[in-house]
């Protein structure tokens, strides 16, 4: 084993208050309660730093150092299909997809809650509409996210849930590296 | 040929995501229209035939998933190799790796073999350790019949030139 020091203590922290917001939010608190209003405010304000920090935060938080090509997406699902090891020391191109995923529909669900709080747009019934979609959408990717994370773990032996807690992914010795 | 076969990759997985997407929200749509009647409400012909669409796009899904694995494997080995010797070769031994019914690893284990790479390096190339590459290598000389490695290229080989070894050794 190998250790590296890979996630940055902001990224770190704004992924597991994160899960803990949107999952209070979703499951928890009272839909059409202020506690519920305050919470996406604070996902918003979460989301739109993380962005800025995708900018300008180090290397593996950069979105220029992760966004995936094809060429990179199409090496990952070959390695899955050849069953061939190899660990990305930052997001893997697949769960980099998953990330702007995630990012997009927080912001499209912050948006459209904002909106229903309006006067312009309160009570209307596509702006509710389109806020239930996207947090439907937003549950089906964080499942999938979930099992693709369990699924990554076991294929390259990496504990990628452990790294996202300590910042520091611990890489078996007999695994080829990409980076 | 072989090329314009592995260009279509990027296009295949951007179509298997948008069929997935499409998938969900069918399923999705079914599973709504079904409600509290159960299996009863695919009495309803609109709801069955719904149903049935549903049901053939997630298969086609799985279809393409599985095509695609293989172009991958194959993009794997071919990725330096555009003559056609090169390409009918592969496919003379993918055919054999599929009649000898090797998993995906095993096949990536024989082809890096083949090409006369070592344990070691099959194993760094592969990311695995040592012993695995060594017992998947034994899975594959025992499921193809032969004793080693240079037994293994002979029958290869021999099938490339057209003399049906396998026959025999089968």
């Amino acid at each position: 084993m190998t250790a590296y020091r890979i996630w940055d203590p902001f990224v770190r922290l704004f992924h597991w208050s994160l899960v803990a917001l949107f999952a209070a939010n979703a499951l928890f608190v009272e839909d059409d309660s202020t506690a519920h209003e305050w919470i996406g405010y604070a996902i918003a304000a979460l989301v739109v730093l993380r962005i800025l920090w995708g900018f300008v935060g180090p290397r593996h938080a950069r979105f220029a150092a992760f966004l995936p090509g094809t060429r990179a997406l199409t090496e990952q699902i070959g390695d899955i299909a050849t069953r061939r090891r190899r660990a990305h020391l930052g997001h893997t191109p697949l769960g980099a997809l998953m990330i702007v995923n995630l990012l997009l529909t927080m912001l499209a669900i912050c948006i459209s809650g904002y909106l229903m709080t309006t006067d312009a747009f309160w009570g209307i019934e596509w702006v509710e509409e389109m806020h239930e979609v996207f947090v439907t959408w937003a549950e089906i990717s964080v499942l999938a996210h979930v099992a693709a994370v369990l699924f990554e773990s076991h294929r390259t032996g990496v504990n990628l849930p452990r790294a996202m807690v300590t910042g520091t992914k611990r890489v078996p010795d007999d695994i080829r590296i990409v980076e | 040929m072989t090329r314009s076969k592995e260009d279509n990759i990027p296009l295949l997985m951007g179509l298997i995501a948008v069929q997935s997407l499409c998938a969900a929200f069918f399923l999705w749509d079914v599973l709504n229209d079904i409600g509290p009647d159960g299996l009863r409400a695919l009495a309803n012909l609109h709801i069955a035939i719904e149903a049935l669409a549903a049901l053939a796009l997630v298969s086609a899904i799985v279809f393409e998933t599985r095509y695609l694995m293989r172009l991958l494997r194959r993009k794997a080995h071919l990725e330096d190799q555009v003559s056609i010797a090169a390409g009918a070769f592969h496919e003379i031994v993918l055919a054999h790796f599929d009649r000898w019914g090797l998993t995906p690893a095993e096949a990536d284990v024989a082809m890096f073999t083949i090409k006369g790479f070592s344990i070691a390096e099959t194993a760094r190339l592969r990311g695995s350790a040592e012993g695995t590459v060594k017992a998947q290598l034994n899975a594959v000389y025992r499921k193809a019949g032969v004793s080693g490695r240079g037994a293994l290229l002979g029958l290869l080989v021999d099938d490339l030139m057209g003399a049906p070894l396998i026959e025999r050794a089968g």
